[in-house]
Formats: structure tokens, C-alpha cells, sequence
């Protein structure tokens, strides 16, 4: 690592451990009182205990199974709609007033409608969590796909490729970035619906986990299921940025 | 002819959606999956009810004054940190932690400091709209063009004034788009949090009309709020569309809502 970037991630951890000096600052000079504001040393020894718990350990996965299958069928939809809408004119005059529309609806006011249609388990959360990850997806699809250069597509017909392997061998691999950073969108916008959509109405799941606390006021068990769901949606990130960065290893600027 | 067509497409989008909804809850015969056009009709009754209305403006109001609070705090520190690397090593890791966090899901822990009362949800609202239109402030100010930054200087500008007068002018496209994220942003978070903590609001109205089986004010309700997401969403691209008239609209629909 170069004296630059040690400088730069010893300046970027500044701020994280200020915010949790601040925080035990708070309870040791008495301003907030620990029923309300846990010291950040016992949540996260109690995270450390949560962890090993089998009934916590259930609520992550069932948090976990939502946000894939969520985030997984919008991933699926959002890139075929996007690159059919990118390469047909027709379907394009279909779906962009839709997307017009849809996109700027707050989804978590359909969250009632889905509940009454699908009823409170997986399928009404898994469905809002594909509603909210979709349109990133899509959008940023169509973008890529829009932007195709037209000399790449005459220069493979031109190599003999068939007309309907064009999209398989030249518009996807060239719309690729730009799925990716729809993808990593969408997928922290999963995060974020699905917790929200156990603390509204759920009976596990890391969101059912900190609606319980709180209705218990055991302050430190609010935090945990909060940590938790960020770590997640960390890691699943930086997944997500590796496995970008080897499929995107052929391209010029990642 | 065809700019009628274009214009008239997203009105025609919503009768189709409602045309589909009508189909679908007629084939569905479902108790509580009433038909579009029972929806509707059941919305002048909320829209005249002093109660609900009371209560729509309450909503609105934290949403104007979290969006706007967060917008003032949010470009200034963006701009900052696209000008300087100094600046933006020292936020980034906080707001990449923060970032998957629930910004809804702190009702709960807020309450317990705040109370349920206004501050704790413009308080919310303020937090999920902040990171957008930070990280669109810090792209846009990151792309500006440094030729443009030496003329500035060399013209005598201070640093100040360069950012007040090149960088935030040149970033001003990019911050916009991130101004349209964090106003639908804005409208999520405020219902959300009103289902969270239901006191007031039309997140209040939606979840209580759940709870008491009033199927038709529940879907009026969700398309009081989805027309309110519709609007807010066009009015911000007509003025945006008027104020930075000189920048090539990359895109039609919002492409990022992080």
C-alpha cells in the first residue's frame, strides 16, 4: 500500500472511532443513561452472544432467504426487461411510460396490498423486496444497453456471428458494468426493504428482532439486529464488488 | 402528432395499470382485493375528511422540512468532498458504513431519545435523504473541469468563491439527480416511518384501515401516496428541466435510487 492510501484509510477510520468515543463519552460523563443508550462495548459483546444463538441465528436466515430470493428475481427480470426495452422498439414504447411511473411510487405503500393478496409470510416481503430492487436493476440495464456502440454489433455480424447470438456475445457482455452497478443498488436497497418489511409486520427475521426489543425496551437488543443487518449489507458488497471485478477483468477501466 | 403520443404515454401508463387492477380483481373475486374503480371512489371521502387531511399535512410537512434540511447540509459537505481529497477520505468510510443501514428501522431507537413526536421522524427523514444527494453533490463536484478551476484562480477567485462559483454551477445537473432520489427518498422514509411508530400521518391512516378490514380505504390511500410519489417526481423534472436547461438530460427516469 502506498503512503497515500495509509494516509487516507487512517484519516477514513478517524471519524468511525470518533463516533464511538462520542458514544461511550456520552454514557461515561452521565449525559445519557444506559437503559437508553447501551455502551457500545456491551452491544457488541452481546452481538458476540446473539451470534451463537440458535434462534438469532434463525432470524438471519430467514432475513437472508428474502433478501436472495428477492433481490435474485429482480436481478432476473430487471435484466431481461431492460435489455428487451433496449433492443426492441416496441417493447421500449411499452415499458418506459410504465417505468415513468412506476419508479417514483413509493413501494412500501404496496407493502399492504401485497400482505392482502400474498398473506404475512415470505411471499408478500420476498415481492416488495423485488418491487424496490427492480427498478435500479432495470434502469441502469436499459442504460447499458443503450449505449452499446452499433460498430461492435456490424463488426461481429460481419464475423459471421448469428443474428440472435449477437445479444448473448456482444450486449450483454457490453451492457456488464453497468448491470453490476444497478446490481450493487438494488441489492442494498434489499437490504433495507427487507428489515423494514419484517419490522412492519413479521414474526422472524432480523427486523421481527428489533420490533420485539423495542417493545421490550432492551435497548442493547435493538442495536444488535441493526449492526447485524449493516455488517450483512457490507459484506454482501464487497462480494458483490469482487465477483465485479472478475467478470469486468477483460475491461479497460473498472 | 408524435410529442402528444409521448407526452399523453405515462397517462396512459396509469390508465392501463388501473385497467389491469380492475381485470385482475375481477378474476380474483378476493373480499379484500377490492376493484380499482372501488378505490377510487372511496378516496374523495378521505381527501374531505378534516382528520386524514389533517393528518396528510402533518406528513408533508415533516417530509418538506426533513428534505430541505438535509438538501442545505448535504450539497455544501458533497462539494467539499468532491474538491478535496483530504475531505472526502475522512467521510467516505463513515457514510459507507451507514449506508446499508435501515435509515426507518432507527425509528424505534430514536423514539426512545425524541419521543414519538415530529422530531424523531423529520429526524429519520433527514438521515435517508442525506446520502443521495451527498454522494451525487461529491461525483458531480469530482468531474468538474480543472482548466475551469485554474482560470478561476488565475482570475483571482478564492477558494470559496470557486466553489460557489465554478464547481457548484458545473456539479449542478448531478446534484439535481440526486435532489429527485432523495425527494422519493423522502416520501419512503415518511410513510415508512409512520407505519413504524403510527401516531399521525398517512402511513398512520394506511395501516390502520389494515387493521380494520376497510379494504377500499387502504388501496385509496396507497394511490393518494403513489400519485403523490408520480407528481413530486414530474414537478421536480419540469423545474429541474427550466434550471439547468443548458445540460443535455441524460435520462428520462431517475437511473440511480440509492
Amino acid at each position: 500500500m502506498t503512503m497515500r492510501g495509509t494516509i487516507d484509510l487512517l484519516l477514513g477510520l478517524l471519524p468511525i472511532v470518533l463516533v464511538l468515543l462520542l458514544w461511550q463519552a456520552l454514557i461515561s460523563f452521565g449525559y445519557a443513561p444506559p437503559s437508553l443508550l447501551p455502551p457500545p462495548g456491551q452491544v457488541f459483546a452481546r452481538m458476540g452472544e446473539l451470534l451463537l444463538d440458535s434462534s438469532f441465528q434463525q432470524d438471519i436466515a430467514a432475513t437472508l432467504f428474502r433478501l436472495f430470493a428477492g433481490f435474485a428475481i429482480a436481478v432476473v427480470l430487471g435484466v431481461a426487461i431492460g435489455i428487451a426495452a433496449a433492443v426492441s422498439p416496441p417493447v421500449n414504447a411499452a415499458v418506459r411510460p410504465l417505468v415513468r411511473v412506476l419508479a417514483p411510487l413509493p413501494k412500501v405503500a404496496l407493502y399492504p396490498a401485497f400482505l392482502l393478496l400474498l398473506g404475512f409470510g415470505h411471499e408478500s416481503k420476498i415481492t416488495l423486496v423485488t418491487a424496490d430492487a427492480l427498478f435500479p436493476i432495470l434502469l441502469s440495464t436499459y442504460y447499458g444497453a443503450s449505449i452499446v456502440e452499433q460498430k461492435l454489433i456490424w463488426s461481429a455480424l460481419a464475423a459471421g456471428t448469428p443474428p440472435r447470438d449477437v445479444l448473448w456475445k456482444v450486449v450483454l457482455p457490453a451492457a456488464m458494468p453497468s448491470i453490476l452497478t444497478g446490481c450493487r443498488i438494488g441489492l442494498v436497497i434489499s437490504c433495507i426493504v427487507v428489515f423494514l418489511a419484517e419490522m412492519i409486520t413479521s414474526t422472524d427475521g432480523l427486523g421481527h428482532a428489533l420490533v420485539t426489543a423495542a417493545r421490550t425496551f432492551q435497548a442493547v437488543d435493538m442495536f444488535v439486529p441493526l449492526i447485524t443487518i449493516s455488517a450483512l449489507g457490507l459484506i454482501l458488497n464487497g462480494l458483490l464488488g469482487a465477483l465485479r471485478s472478475y467478470l469486468l477483468r477483460g475491461f479497460p477501466e473498472v | 402528432m408524435k410529442s402528444v403520443v409521448t407526452r399523453l404515454a405515462p397517462v396512459l401508463a396509469c390508465l392501463g395499470l388501473l385497467v389491469a387492477w380492475q381485470l385482475g380483481s375481477l378474476a380474483l373475486g378476493n373480499d379484500s382485493f377490492p376493484t380499482a374503480w372501488e378505490s377510487l371512489r372511496a378516496i374523495p371521502a378521505i381527501l374531505t375528511d378534516k382528520e386524514s387531511l389533517l393528518n396528510i399535512a402533518d406528513s408533508l410537512r415533516r417530509m418538506a422540512i426533513g428534505l430541505v434540511l438535509a438538501v442545505a447540509v448535504s450539497i455544501p459537505l458533497g462539494l467539499l468532498m468532491g474538491r478535496s481529497r483530504a475531505v472526502a477520505a475522512f467521510f467516505n468510510p463513515l457514510l459507507m458504513v451507514i449506508y446499508p443501514v435501515p435509515k426507518a428501522a432507527l425509528m424505534p431507537i430514536i423514539m426512545l431519545w425524541l419521543g414519538v413526536g415530529d422530531l424523531s421522524k423529520t429526524l429519520v427523514i433527514f438521515l435517508g435523504v442525506s446520502l443521495p444527494v451527498i454522494y451525487h453533490s461529491f461525483e458531480g463536484a469530482k468531474a468538474v473541469e480543472e482548466k475551469m478551476l485554474w482560470s478561476g484562480a488565475a482570475m483571482g477567485m478564492s477558494a470559496a468563491e470557486r466553489l460557489v462559483r465554478i464547481v457548484l454551477p458545473a456539479a449542478l445537473p448531478e446534484i439535481l439527480t440526486g435532489c429527485r432520489t432523495g425527494l422519493v427518498l423522502a416520501l419512503i422514509t415518511m410513510v415508512t416511518s409512520e407505519m413504524i411508530a403510527r401516531q399521525s400521518g398517512a402511513g398512520n391512516i394506511l395501516f390502520n384501515a389494515l387493521d380494520m378490514g376497510q379494504y377500499d380505504t387502504v388501496f385509496a390511500m396507497i394511490i393518494i401516496v403513489g400519485a403523490m410519489g408520480i407528481c413530486f417526481d414530474a414537478a421536480f423534472e419540469v423545474a429541474r428541466a427550466r434550471l439547468v436547461r443548458w445540460s443535455e438530460p441524460q435520462f428520462d427516469i431517475p437511473l440511480s435510487f440509492s
